[in-house]
């Protein structure tokens, strides 16, 4: 009902194509993340799909409306928080928020009970009435979140949500966005170079390279993607021989880190048998201290399939179990 | 109109805000005081002062319609404040009436506050009925294609700078040829042209031959208001269609 789609959407400037040929689907209820290096198109999606800026080509759906026909009803059931805001400085926090309630044509009483309870959730009830020319950057940064939220969105699309905003206010903000993805089934859609953040807050996960999307899954759907599904992480004491030994190991290892006291080396292989590995080890008498399986985070993946000259050494990227029509995008060149 | 209301707010209500105000009504006296005492400036029949209070009034009216209206979109798209407005549900001809209605407001509060002067300026003459009401309509409807063009424009330009600055040259570029060209300059065949299609020409030719000619009635005038407000209908087309859409691409 509330979901988000693009098809074929394209943004072109000039002959520079800023987006191309995007094609997702972002279901009802989702908390999905766009990532992508800086200049990807994450911020020129978001427009489009918001209805601030046109599309060149394609078509969105948000909450069921097409916006190309219906921007108003979309307006009425969407919050953005866009990348930079400007705010009226003169105004009070609690000015701003109503002056935006009334143009979202919320009446009166109701509006001054949804913005006292907003500025207590971003945590500004405090700063309620102090001139916004005085607040810091990471508190105009709430305020832009409660005006994103004024008219009790259905869904919220957040570009950056969390930037400028001190560790504990990224994490309140998050809880904030939860409980609303939670109680309210409030579909979100977020643009954020935190990938950690990311990686534990959001359920979808789409990667914008070049104004194209390389990946879209659940965090497991992308390691499945860069083959990093399975790797191991094995300690063992420093000893002479150890390193020479493991030069001529039967799996595919890279020493990680030496100390004076232990070796960590990485077993990256899909195939591995853990039986296997536990008999070499014992066969070459290392002495293990630690063993364990890592998964590839975001950052990683990030950096493998955002990197230049990932494309050509690589298979072609698939994602088998991705809910999206866009599965088996192919990076672009 | 949420949005006129803060715009209204904004320049009338508050001290800052309403300076403009103070500085107009001291304009006026400062004219009218002159018109009145000056030895050679009193000679001139009260028709002529009635005549050259008028002007002042309408210049300053286009002046404040052109700066205002073009700045109050800009200001915006500068601040960044335009994005969220874009993202309400009102339709963005609806943000730029709103804008233009705001101007047209402020012009009415200084017509306004003009209206003692005419009538203290036109005392003893059956000239002050005339003089309020043209002034008010050829005023009105200037303000209102000055305010529809400049916002058109600062929709496009979208720094404040640039689109102020044009506005400024549009009101100079229709009130110079009347304010300062030589008569002579005026009565050739180009500077003719110039003026039968110039709205403000029409304007001061207008106020001349009611305030000084006598002859009041509308359809004496009536080669004068058309022109007018053909002018006046085809700035506000033009502003119907660009405010339409507004693209935030360089915001
Ligand atoms: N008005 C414009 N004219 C020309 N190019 C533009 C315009 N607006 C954006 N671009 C280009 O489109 C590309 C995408 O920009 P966008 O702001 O969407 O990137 P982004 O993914 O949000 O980056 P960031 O992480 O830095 O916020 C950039 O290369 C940018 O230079
Ligand atoms: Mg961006």
């Amino acid at each position: 009902m509330y979901g988000i789609s693009a098809i074929a959407l394209e943004k072109t400037y000039g002959s520079f194509r800023a987006v191309d040929s995007l094609t997702f689907n972002v279901k009802s209820g989702d908390i999905f993340g766009l990532i992508g290096p800086n200049g990807a198109g994450k911020t020129t999606t978001m427009r489009m799909l918001c209805g601030t800026l046109s599309p060149t080509a394609g078509k969105t759906i948000v909450g069921g409306f097409d916006i190309a026909k219906e921007s108003i009803k979309i307006k009425t059931i969407i919050g953005f928080l866009p990348e930079s805001t400007g705010f009226y400085n003169w105004m009070n926090g609690e000015e701003y928020l109503y002056y935006f309630a009334r143009l979202y044509n919320i009446k009166e009483p109701i509006a001054r009970k949804n913005i006292r309870d907003l500025l207590d959730r971003v945590g500004l009830a405090a700063k309620a009435f102090a001139p916004i020319a005085y607040y810091s950057r990471g508190m105009k940064q709430r305020l832009a979140l409660a005006r994103a939220m004024i008219n009790d969105p259905k869904i919220l699309f957040l570009d950056e949500p969390t930037l400028g905003m001190d560790p504990r206010g990224q994490q309140e903000i998050q809880k904030m966005l939860l409980d609303l993805n939670h109680e309210k089934g409030v579909t979100i859609f977020l643009s954020s170079h935190a990938l950690t953040d990311v990686s534990t807050f959001c359920n979808q996960i789409g990667i914008l390279n070049r104004g194209r999307l390389i990946a879209h899954g659940s965090l497991n759907d992308l390691r499945k993607l860069v083959n990093g599904s399975t790797r191991i992480l094995v300690r063992i004491l420093n000893t002479q021989e150890a390193i020479s030994k493991l030069s001529r190991s039967p799996f595919n290892n890279t020493i990680d880190k030496v100390t004076e006291e232990s070796v960590d080396f990485i077993i990256s292989d899909d195939n591995i048998e853990f039986n296997q590995l536990v008999d070499w080890i014992r066969k070459e008498n290392f002495k293990l201290t630690e063993l364990r399986q890592i998964k590839m985070n975001l950052d990683e993946i990030f950096l493998r399939l955002t990197n230049p000259t990932y494309d050509k050494h690589s298979t072609p990227v698939t994602i088998k179990k991705s809910p999206s029509p866009q599965v088996g995008q192919t990076p672009s060149k | 109109m949420i949005i006129y209301r803060l715009e209204i707010s904004g320049s009338i209500y508050s001290w800052r805000g309403a300076a403009w105000i103070i500085t107009a009504a001291s304009i006026f006296s400062l004219v009218a005081y002159l018109l009145l005492t000056d030895k050679e400036l009193s000679l001139l029949d009260q028709g002529e002062m009635l005549f050259t209070f008028s002007e002042v009034i309408i210049v300053l009216g286009l002046v404040m319609s052109g700066i205002n209206s073009s700045s109050s979109i800009s200001t915006e798209i500068e601040a960044g404040t335009f994005e969220c407005l874009l993202l309400t549900p009102i339709k963005h001809v609806q943000i730029a009436i709103q804008k233009m209605l705001s101007t047209v407001t402020i012009w009415i509060v200084l017509y306004l506050i003009s209206i003692p002067y005419l009538i203290v300026l036109a005392n003893g003459t059956n000239l002050a009925i005339s003089a309020i009401l043209y002034v008010g309509l050829y005023g009105t409807l200037l303000s209102i294609a000055i305010s529809t063009i400049s916002i058109a424009l600062s929709w496009m330009l979208k720094t404040s700078k640039n689109s102020i600055m044009v506005a400024l040259m549009i009101v100079l570029l229709l009130s110079a040829p009347s304010l300062f060209f030589a008569t002579s300059l005026r009565k050739t065949d180009f500077g003719i042209m110039l003026e039968n299609i110039n709205p403000f020409s029409h304007t001061i030719n207008s106020l001349d031959s009611v305030l000084v000619d006598n002859q009041q009635a509308v359809y004496e005038q009536f080669t004068h208001i058309w022109p007018v407000l053909v002018f006046t209908i085809i700035c506000s087309i033009i502003f119907l269609t660009f405010t339409r859409k507004f693209e935030v691409k360089m915001l």
